[in-house]
């Protein structure tokens, strides 16, 4: 079926393509057909079993459902995130609960498999380690998971990682409003292809985190993402320092320092966004003169002879078209296409003839006639009659092969042109790729030395391991509870750098520089905020995607001015995790 | 062979920072798809804008949109990094969708351009554009075959650079501009030929 060709047709607006927009809807969607999917495969291996032995298969089902009750009623009070979004069709609240605040700052994962027949031990870059028992880990119904087992693990050590996470700090313990100083804290997940598993009951894991604060003070807390509240769990376990020194000698760090990997991306960024396209640029240049300073090949013009149409004889139009000057006594046939055209006009006695180029450049030309404000414009060929045919037409066969044998060279020189052209892009392109994956190596190695040398830049005095006993996939956290900074209120408000304009932020935090101490604020809450004057604060505002700052000085000086703070935009070159830190001076 | 520069597009073309980002949000939505937000936010208009630039219906195109997300979602594990943006496999899901309904004959297949994509094809061809000459354009281009015309529409009414063509159609770069280069050789002979 041929398609319909539209021109112009009305485009559709920004608003009416957002209004059909729901991501809800779609994620709804997709745990229907899941649920549908699994019913599917369900009936399939009832069917099976039934066909194969209907005795064994009773039996089998009877103590498969016993022991489904019994795991699901332990799984309850175990229920982790990953669960409900598998089993709730209704929007997953953590959704909104964990929201990081700028999508620029994201923590990687570090991914590990581990078999789960053999179990193992999972070393970080950190120098925590995971302890995983044999036959950890069960599916979704409860069976245990046959194969190796994708487990993804990052930590949150300082203030920095805290910010960009976007967990949220707060603790109601039984009404009490409270925010928790954090010694570490880690996100652990558990999946086998992109299906996610879940710890047996019994074969808890042991993550020993590593901390960067020595201190006994600290709980351990888990997130619970459905009452949107941390849960304790019980008071922190630190390991011997000899012990600590054993493990923390094993961290083996990359052999280059952060601002010589620092150097060497900037320099690769350089010479990929760049240098090298300069280099495409003037290749491309070059070759383009090149090719547009070949020879070009003018195709003659094939005289024709006059059809019986309407002709018109204008004198001097072959030096004012050197395509004419071959055909001596041309005369022009007005073209059939010319609706306009009636006999009265060759009675006129025109006042002005002018002839110009035509729509078919060298085939035809257009015919200007004027006389008084008559205008008149046909589409005019030339044409030729009798001998003045013959003696054309013999010139026109003589330049056409002239033209030919030029046409074709030109075309063999241009090919060639361009094949050099495209070898040398090919290899400039093929060195921007190389680059590409150095820069992409560089970043990551970069990530993980930012968080091998927050550890590895401490005393062995205040390292500390915090033992954490897991029965279940989440977040965990080795925490104090505070109160909120008792001292003074205030209704801040904030201008972009001095005596600018007021912004209004969608979130704020008050990063307190004596502890590894965050407080977050939502838009409603900023006009009464309370902070410890004792303290040295600061303070991150974020307006959508954009990170402003208001450092430790700027915020002294906003208190002497009535609460009025000033903020500076974050540059885009601190848009990654390490410069978010060092521009926070964390 | 000449091809005019074209600008690189922001809404595809990503840095390798970027891609880094993107696939992190991929892997983190292989396990919640909850997680998926910021690539449906992302993508949904582009998606969008391209299904409608080739159909007749807009409320078909609007359909098939949800339909391509919702394949992805499905589809996301077997999902493979290969450098390039998570559009060009959304691209290539549309597409996919796209020529399922027309086979269905619940919508038509259709060729939407604006007058200056024409004047575009002529310039590009070396050769005068007049308005009389848009009716012969039209049926030049109704005459190529899917393939090609899957490329004029990228090159000449989406305004994509080769690079962009070449990750969304899964062929090289050279290989898109080899495509193109005898597309227009294929043009310029009929243009040249044109009688109004």
């Amino acid at each position: 079926m041929t398609p319909n060709f539209n021109i112009d047709r009305p485009k559709v607006s920004d608003e009416e393509i957002h209004k059909h927009k729901n991501f809800d809807e779609l994620v709804k969607q997709f745990k229907q057909q899941s649920i549908q999917k699994a019913k599917l495969d369900n009936s399939w291996w009832k069917n099976k079993k039934v066909r194969y032995s209907s005795v064994i298969a009773g039996t089998v089902v009877i103590c498969t459902i016993t022991y489904l009750a019994l795991f699901n009623s332990n799984q309850k009070q175990n229920t982790n995130d990953k669960i409900i979004t598998q089993s709730n069709p209704a929007p997953a609240p953590h959704k909104k609960f964990i929201s990081p605040p700028s999508n620029k700052l994201s923590i990687p994962y570090s991914t590990y498999t581990i078999s789960n027949t053999k179990g193992g031990e999972i070393k970080h870059s950190t120098a925590s380690t995971i302890k995983i028992p044999k036959k950890s880990f069960v599916d979704k119904n409860g069976k245990d998971v046959i194969g190796d087992v994708t487990i993804e693990y990052r930590e949150f050590q300082d203030k920095g990682d805290i910010i960009a996470s976007g967990i949220p700090m707060n603790y109601d313990s039984s009404g009490i409003k409270l925010n928790l100083e954090s010694a570490g804290m880690f996100d652990i997940q558990g999946s086998q292809n992109g299906e996610a598993v879940f710890i047996k009951p019994g074969s808890n894991l042991e993550v020993e985190l590593a901390s960067a604060n020595n201190e006994n003070r600290f709980n351990q807390y888990y997130l619970d993402t459905i009452q949107k509240n941390w849960t304790y769990l019980k008071k922190d376990q630190l390991l011997n320092p000899k012990e600590i020194m054993a493990i923390t000698s094993e961290v083996r760090h990359s052999g280059m320092d952060g601002k010589e990997n620092q150097k060497k991306l900037e320099l690769l960024k350089n010479v990929v966004t760049v240098i090298i396209p300069k280099r495409l640029d003037s290749v491309k240049i070059v070759y383009t003169n090149k090719v547009s300073s070949l020879p070009k090949a003018k195709e003659p013009l094939k005289p024709s002879q006059p059809t019986g149409k309407p002709t018109f004889y204008i004198d001097g139009s072959q030096e004012e078209f050197p395509e004419l000057a071959a055909f001596d006594k041309v005369i022009f046939e007005v073209g059939d296409e010319n609706k306009n055209y009636t006999k009265s006009m060759h009675d006129v006695t025109w006042s002005d003839v002018k002839v110009s180029e035509g729509p078919l450049k060298g085939k035809n030309y257009l015919l200007t006639l004027t006389y008084r404000s008559r205008v008149e414009k046909l589409i005019v060929y030339p044409v030729l009659s009798g001998a003045d045919f013959e003696k054309a037409h013999k010139k026109y066969e003589q330049k056409f092969l002239e033209y030919k044998s030029l046409a074709e060279k030109r075309t063999a020189d241009e090919k060639k042109i361009m094949a050099e052209m495209e070898a040398k892009q090919k290899i400039y392109l093929a060195e921007i790729d190389k680059n590409n994956r150095a820069i992409e190596a560089l970043s990551r190695q970069r990530d993980l030395n930012t968080l091998n040398n927050s550890f590895s830049g401490m005393n062995n005095a205040t390292r500390a391991m915090r033992v954490f006993s897991i029965s279940k996939f989440g977040i965990y956290n080795s925490d104090c509870p505070h109160t909120l900074p008792e001292g003074i209120i205030m209704s801040p408000q904030f201008s972009l750098n001095e005596n600018g304009k007021i912004i209004l932020p969608d979130l704020v935090y008050l990063v307190d520089h004596t502890g590894n101490l965050v407080f977050n604020y939502a838009s409603a809450q900023i006009s009464n905020i309370r902070y410890n004057p004792a303290s040295i604060n600061s303070f991150v505002v974020f307006i959508k995607n954009k990170m402003y700052l208001c450092d430790k000085n700027s915020f002294t000086r906003g208190l002497s001015k009535n609460s009025k703070f000033s903020v500076t935009e974050l540059p885009e070159s601190a848009d990654n995790l390490p410069d978010f830190k060092k521009t926070l001076e964390i | 062979m000449s091809f005019q520069l074209m600008a690189i597009n922001p809404h595809y073309h990503h840095t390798s920072d970027q891609l880094n980002e993107e696939l992190l949000i991929i892997e983190a939505a292989k396990l919640n798809p909850e997680r998926f937000a910021p690539l449906y936010d992302k993508y949904y208009k582009q998606i969008f804008n391209y299904l409608y630039q080739r159909m007749e219906d807009k409320d078909s195109a609007f359909d098939i949109t949800g339909q391509v997300f919702l394949k992805a979602l499905i589809n996301l594990n077997t999902y493979q990094f290969k450098g390039v943006p998570f559009a060009s496999w959304l691209y290539r899901i549309a597409y996919n969708e796209m020529m399922q309904l027309f086979r269905s004959q619940k919508d038509k297949r259709a060729v939407n351009a604006d007058i200056g994509d024409l004047r575009f094809i002529c310039e590009e061809n070396e050769e005068p554009f007049f308005e009389e000459y848009i009716p012969v354009i039209k049926r030049l281009i109704l005459q190529l075959d899917n393939d090609d015309l899957q490329m004029v529409e990228m090159r000449f009414f989406e305004k994509r650079p080769f690079k962009e063509i070449a990750e969304i159609l899964d062929i090289t770069e050279v290989n898109a501009k080899v495509r193109m280069y005898r597309i227009i050789e294929k043009l310029k002979k009929s243009l040249s030929k044109l009688k109004i």
